[in-house]
């Protein structure tokens, strides 16, 4: 009995010495260690900054990305193989504002037909120049760009139903593309009767289609004011 | 400078806004101009040959984008001063926009003489059908040519579905039940010929059995695959014309004679 209780006390003594030498080997190594530390310390900080930074940046273009598709202006259109009325958003981006993309929402009027129809159009602009005439003219002397315009009724195919032999038609009667070139005055809307817009501009636009260049092609009968359209519009620049 | 600019861009915008050049889109059915005109030429025809057991037509067809073959066709079937009539047999258009209809039709109405327009399969495209009809009339029609029947079908069954028959036997039966008196022969004009994919070839021999039961079948013509031929397509004994493009700047005449008949090709 006594030896057991003696074996334990020198367990016990044993393990204290021991745990206090660890506990000094440990003391010896604070130092090196808080110096470890520290500069884990001080590493963890900048990470911890940085790890919320990185989120701040993230959602700052998550944000900016989204912002980005906030349209600047909208657009109404009158005529040019895209309906006779067409209407839509817009973005205009660029160092000077020169490029513009919208996508405009067009109505065919019945006219001879059974139904009339809505079309879609995308529309890419460039505008070059812009010239400063007087106090809040500016004069915009050329656009030029292309549209892409899709009709939605079921009498059109993009690609030629299987009814046909492969390729037999040859060409898609729903989408058109168009070129045109055009030009624009641009009038600023003083600040103080500025209502939904700070700027508004007025164009006309020429256009052909595909369909029109490939026909005159060849054909000395048909004169420009057969293949070539004109097209009135304006523009709201909302910011 | 700028002034310049300024009344140069007013006057381009002036003389663009003066014409009639808003478009709504190349598929609107938004039609300018002559409608009706195949029963106007009926019309015409009829009173010009009325009582006639000879006359002289002739054939054009497939004039998609061929604008200026077709004016100078108009202009060289006029100058001969002896044709009574024109037949067109179809593809006045390529795509069936609207503006190709009424380009055709204003070349076409350059003809001093009656001219019938039957329906191709381009004709067909998107809104084409539509536009044919207020221009020129229903896709089936007849006039009578002195003692001729001339009857005009639409044959480009693949460009409907089955809620329009195509060939349309209901508008045969009623030409065989209510042909005029004065009628002794029968010419008939269509875009595709029966044994043509187009065709609904189903019905090859019915439509046949029905051609042969008009009076005086002289012959059938058509256009469509722009080749100059003449087949009796059904071995018995009726002809059936093709006339080319107009690109191969080709006409056919027909001579219309108390026996028989006489066929022409001409290069203009």
């Amino acid at each position: 009995m006594t030896m057991k209780l003696l074996s334990f006390r020198v367990y016990t003594i044993m393990i204290f010495i021991f745990s206090s030498f660890v506990v000094q080997a440990q003391e010896n190594e604070i130092p090196r260690l808080y110096a470890m530390n520290d500069e884990i310390f001080s590493d963890t900080v900048i990470q911890r900054s940085s790890h919320s930074n990185e989120y701040d940046r993230r959602i700052h273009s998550y944000r900016k990305a989204w912002n980005a598709l906030i349209p600047t202006h909208t657009k109404l259109q009158y005529a040019g193989g895209m309906g006779l009325f067409s209407g839509g958003i817009g973005w205009d981006y660029g160092k000077r504002g020169q490029w513009e993309t919208d996508i405009l929402l067009g109505v065919i009027p019945r006219y001879s037909s059974k139904h009339f129809k809505f079309t879609l159009t995308l529309k890419q602009s460039y505008i070059p120049w812009s010239i400063y005439l007087c106090n809040n003219f500016n004069l915009e002397p050329l656009e030029c760009g292309l549209y892409f315009n899709t009709v939605f009724s079921d009498k059109f195919w993009t690609k030629e139903p299987e009814r046909y032999p492969q390729g037999y038609y040859g060409f898609s009667n729903r989408v058109r593309t168009h070129v045109f070139i055009g030009q624009r005055l641009k009038i600023d809307i003083p600040e103080k009767a500025r209502f939904s817009s700070k700027s508004l501009t007025l164009f006309y636009e020429i256009s052909t289609c595909d369909l029109y260049v490939v026909s005159a092609f060849r054909n000395s009968y048909l004169k420009p004011e057969d293949y070539l359209s004109l097209s009135l519009g304006m523009k709201f620049q909302i910011f | 400078m700028v002034r310049r600019i300024i009344l140069l861009s007013l006057l381009t915008a002036l003389t663009c806004t003066s014409c009639d050049m808003f478009e709504a889109h190349p598929y609107d059915v938004n039609i300018t101009g002559e409608r009706g005109v195949t029963e106007k030429n009926s019309q015409k025809i009829e009173k010009a040959l009325n009582g006639k057991k000879e006359f002289k037509f002739a054939m054009i067809s497939d004039t998609q984008r061929c604008y200026d073959e077709t004016k100078d066709a108009v202009d060289a079937i006029n100058k001969r001063g002896d044709i009574d009539f024109v037949l067109h047999g179809g593809d006045q258009s390529d795509f069936g926009a609207t503006k190709e209809f009424i380009w055709m039709r204003d070349i076409m109405n350059g003809f001093v003489m009656s001219w019938f327009c039957v329906l191709g399969n381009h004709d067909c495209l998107g809104t084409g059908k539509e536009v044919y009809e207020k221009i020129y009339g229903n896709s089936d029609f007849a006039f009578t040519a002195g003692n001729v029947r001339v009857i005009c079908l639409n044959t480009n069954a693949m460009e409907y579905d089955y809620s329009n028959p195509i060939p349309n036997f209901g508008f045969l039966k009623s030409e065989l039940e209510n042909l005029p008196s004065e009628i002794e022969k029968t010419i008939f004009l269509m875009h595709v010929k029966p044994k043509e994919f187009i065709f609904n070839n189903n019905v090859n021999d019915l439509f046949q059995w029905y051609i042969n039961k008009f009076p005086g079948v002289q012959f059938c013509l058509y256009g469509h695959e722009h080749q100059l031929t003449v087949d009796d397509l059904f071995k018995d004994g009726i002809l059936y014309y093709q006339c080319p493009s107009i690109k191969d700047r080709i006409y056919l005449v027909f001579t219309i004679k108390e026996d028989g008949y006489d066929y022409e090709v001409i290069k203009f």
